[in-house]
């Protein structure tokens, strides 16, 4: 197990490179000038040039990749070139709402997706598995922008005049300063951010859970008069959970993104949105450093999903 | 306890105490949330031309004179001036007392380092500078500049809001690279910057300076008394328009600079919020053409599209149905100013003429090249001329590339000046704002000295001797013919198309009061119950 850790760490160093390398080219071939941006639009072209040499971007690729990279690999990811900033300060700034925000969209998906998709499999072809099916559709279907402005419409301006303006339209509180305002301000981004999230897990848990329960063994333990709850729970759904902790974990990727646009809509403060406007000033350290850090998360949770295989399923072993 | 009973309780509680920061938010009347144009990326004025930069820079750094809402210059961080009968030396006398937020004293070093940057960088300034002789310490509080050419509008370019903004900074800052962004915010103005609070692209804080003496005068835009009534200024970036505007009506932010026109109605429309112009003077549309390559380099291709172009097409596009925010303009300059002129305007009025155009460009031998027609999508007043634009040509007979890009990408492709077909453009689109075009002087897009010029690189040697004769003119009678010559010159060349004039709305809370309309948000003065 030691030695497999081991390895899966050590080829993450080789993955990350590529990452690193493919987003260096990537935003070197990529139109736009943070030069042009900073200098706005009273300034010449001859001051744009000025302040592009300035910032060193004229120098060639291979010199400024390779500078790069020897800062990242010292741990540094270098300074933001509109603010000065060091982008690990930008970064760290960024990480509590995002995780924060990740966090709680995960448990409010999983509490509320794996719970539907054991109901629907239970009950299946009944007006119970349908309604829970449409609802799964709806969330795959409706926009996470849509649904949040709904959501604000309703409890935040109180749209329909029905005392419903509970929550803040947007912002973010650290939860050093509490736990309510904390929570206030990620109850409505949570929910629309997980609508599709829920959709999927509730999906593979039904589909999931249905194998399973055509199974012998659960026939078995139903003639043997095992009660209905100890079926699901313990002998179904612990079978079922292996494909299930693997969509979760490939659906961090699907949060990531849809962590952009929520973080947006209900304006949070998190690494969504500080790389979006990194892109649209062409900020590269930012970018490089944000989509390395994702890359590295995305490639620990599916380290954590291999390893949870372990957990569920004692005959897999590394 | 029954087990309902907790659970009511619980939730009580938990629906309590969820509410609670909203009613904390509440009880914030020290302190202001503002909602800018854009997202403040950097605080460097001298450096870079954003608008939002500058507007920032104002509540940190203060100018030596300041102008007023008629744009007439008075002294600001300046007790007192002289100049010389010649308009050759000026004397400047700094207040007692002014102090930067290090607590150090605003000294003759500080104004002469600051100056030199800013005069790199700013046109008004570079012709100071060309004509400089010296810039002289007379002591800790006095500054002489001696130029060996009478430069009557000295004052003008030293209190000018148009960026670069003549900001006074310390020595050891003012000393960096006009072409790089500094890296300490300290200034002398109302408000300290706390730059251990700012989360770029999310908020910025400005705390009062408490050693800030405002002057005694009424605070009227950059003049006067800056006495700012906040503890706190918060400067909130919200990415999305329909979030502001519902932060907006919320309570939860206090003043929007620019609500886009889509939802003003909207704001209107709540009991709690007051929406007005922003800035009198406005802004122009700009059809910008590059007059490098064929076949806008033939002033007939040019004048072609001019006389077919619609302002009102363009107007009704950028800002809807309200006819209270846009008019025509054939003009180059901001209408309602001191020197404003229509002369040589007259191809821009009237029915527009397509067979003429048709006809002037098929005498130009226009022969069906594709037009590149670079868009910034991504930002609503370029992509609605873009959509017009694009119409227009085609009903001429011209054929269009429309390039949809965002407004990053078109930045940097209107410096190239290669060929269209090679990956440089013919046509983009963006707006200047009025109070850059009162006059040549702040107009870097009025300006056709060809290489040097803004993109599109238009190149007349009558318009730019017009702009020296204008920069001459000893009274405002003389100013005013300049700016009338320079105006029907700059139609018959095209050095671009103004596609009109449009206002924009700002928009705050009922509970704010002292909200002027001015080229930028005038901090100064506002108040919050």
């Amino acid at each position: 197990m030691l030695g497999y850790l081991t390895r899966r760490v050590l080829a993450t160093i080789p993955v990350m490179a590529i990452v690193a390398l493919f987003v260096f080219s990537l935003l070197y071939i990529a139109p736009g000038d943070p030069a042009a941006i900073i200098a706005g639009d009273q300034a010449t072209p001859a001051d744009v040039e000025r302040i592009r040499a300035g910032l060193g971007l004229d120098r060639p690729f291979l010199i400024r990749f390779g500078e790069w990279l020897w800062q990242v690999v010292r741990g540094d990811l270098g300074v933001s070139i509109f603010t000065n900033l060091p982008v690990t300060r930008l970064i760290q700034q960024r990480l509590e709402p995002t995780v924060s925000l990740m966090i709680l969209t995960l448990i409010l998906s999983i509490v509320i997706a794996v719970p539907m998709g054991v109901l629907a499999a239970w009950n299946q072809g009944t007006w119970i598995d349908r309604a829970i099916m449409v609802l799964a559709v709806f969330g795959f279907s409706v926009p996470v922008f849509v649904v949040g402005y709904l959501l604000a419409y309703v409890f935040a301006l109180d749209g329909f005049g029905l005392g419903l303006d509970w929550f803040p339209v947007q912002g973010y509180t650290p939860l050093a300063r509490g736990f309510g305002p904390w929570l206030s301000n990620l109850v409505l981004p949570s929910v629309a951010l997980g609508g599709v999230y829920i959709a999927l897990i509730a999906r593979i848990t039904r589909a999931t859970m249905l194998e399973v329960l055509s199974q012998d063994y659960i026939r078995t333990a139903k003639a043997k008069g095992v009660g209905s709850r100890t079926v699901l729970f313990l002998h179904a759904l612990k079978n079922a959970a292996v494909p299930i902790v693997t969509v979760i974990g490939i659906g961090v990727a699907l949060l990531i993104g849809g962590a952009v646009v929520t973080e947006s809509v209900f304006a949070i403060p998190g690494l969504g949105r500080l790389v979006v406007d990194a892109i649209l000033r062409r900020d590269y350290p930012v970018i490089q450093g944000v989509v390395l850090l994702f890359s590295f998360v995305y490639v620990l949770v599916n380290l954590g999903v291999d390893l949870l295989y372990t957990v569920f399923d004692p005959r897999i072993r590394y | 306890m029954k087990r309902r009973e907790l659970l009511a309780a619980g939730t009580a509680a938990a629906v309590g105490s969820l509410a609670m920061p909203r009613l904390s938010r509440a009880q914030g009347a020290r302190v202001l949330r503002f909602v800018p144009q854009a997202n403040l990326s950097s605080l460097d004025a001298i450096a870079g031309t954003q608008y939002v930069v500058r507007n920032a820079s104002l509540l940190i750094w203060d100018t030596l004179f300041g102008v007023d809402s008629n744009l007439m210059p008075k002294p600001q961080m300046a007790e007192s001036y002289e100049a010389s009968e010649d308009s050759k030396t000026w004397t400047i006398r700094l207040r007692p007392g002014l102090k930067f937020h290090d607590n150090e004293p605003v000294l003759s070093r500080d104004v002469i380092a600051s100056l030199n940057r800013w005069m790199v960088r700013d046109t008004m300034g570079q012709r100071i500078k060309a004509s400089l002789d010296a810039m002289e310490a007379v002591d800790d509080r006095t500054v002489r500049i001696r130029l060996n050419k009478p430069f009557p509008k000295m004052l003008f370019a030293l209190g000018k809001s148009n960026a670069p903004v003549a900001e006074i900074m310390p020595e050891r800052i003012a000393k960096t690279d006009p072409f790089q962004l500094i890296k300490e915010f300290v200034g002398s103005g109302p408000m300290v910057f706390k730059r251990d609070e700012w989360v770029p692209g999310s908020a910025a804080v400005f705390e009062k300076f408490a050693g800030y003496d405002p002057r005694p005068e009424v605070a009227e835009w950059l003049s006067g008394g800056k006495r700012v009534m906040f503890d706190r200024i918060e400067w909130l970036i919200l990415p999305d328009d329909a979030t502001k505007a519902a932060a907006l009506q919320n309570g939860e932010i206090d003043w929007w600079e620019n609500p886009v026109p889509d939802l003003v109605p909207l704001l209107k429309r709540n009991r709690n919020v007051n929406v007005d112009i922003a800035d009198p003077l406005g802004n122009i549309g700009s059809f910008r053409i590059n007059h490098l390559h064929p076949p806008f380099n033939d002033p007939r291709v040019r004048r072609a599209v001019m006389m077919a172009l619609s302002q009102e097409d363009y107007m009704r596009a950028v800002v809807g149905d309200d006819d209270a925010l846009w008019k025509g303009l054939p003009s180059f300059f901001t209408p309602g100013t001191a020197s404003y002129t229509e002369a040589g305007g007259d191809i821009l009025t009237g029915p527009r003429r397509f067979d003429e155009a048709k006809k002037l460009l098929a005498e130009a031998g226009y022969k069906g090249e594709t037009i590149v027609l670079c868009v910034a999508t991504d930002v609503q007043i370029t992509k609605a001329q873009g959509d017009v634009t694009a119409d227009l040509l085609q009903k001429i007979g011209m054929k269009v590339d429309y390039q949809a890009l965002d407004w990053g990408t078109v930045g940097a492709r209107r410096a190239k000046k290669d060929p269209p077909s090679q990956g440089g453009w013919h046509i983009f689109h963006t707006w200047h704002a009025g109070a850059d075009c009162i006059n040549p002087a702040p107009y870097t897009a009025f300006d056709a000295g060809g290489e040097k010029a803004w993109f599109g690189w238009p190149k007349s040697d009558a318009i730019q001797a017009g702009i020296a004769t204008w920069y001459d003119a000893p009274d405002a009678a003389a100013e005013k013919a300049a700016m009338a010559d320079l105006n029907k010159m700059a139609m018959d060349f095209v050095t671009y198309i103004p596609t009109g004039f449009f206002l924009g709305y700002q928009a705050w809370r009922k509970n704010v009061s002292g909200v002027v309309k001015a080229p930028f948000p005038v901090f100064w003065g506002v108040q919050k119950t």
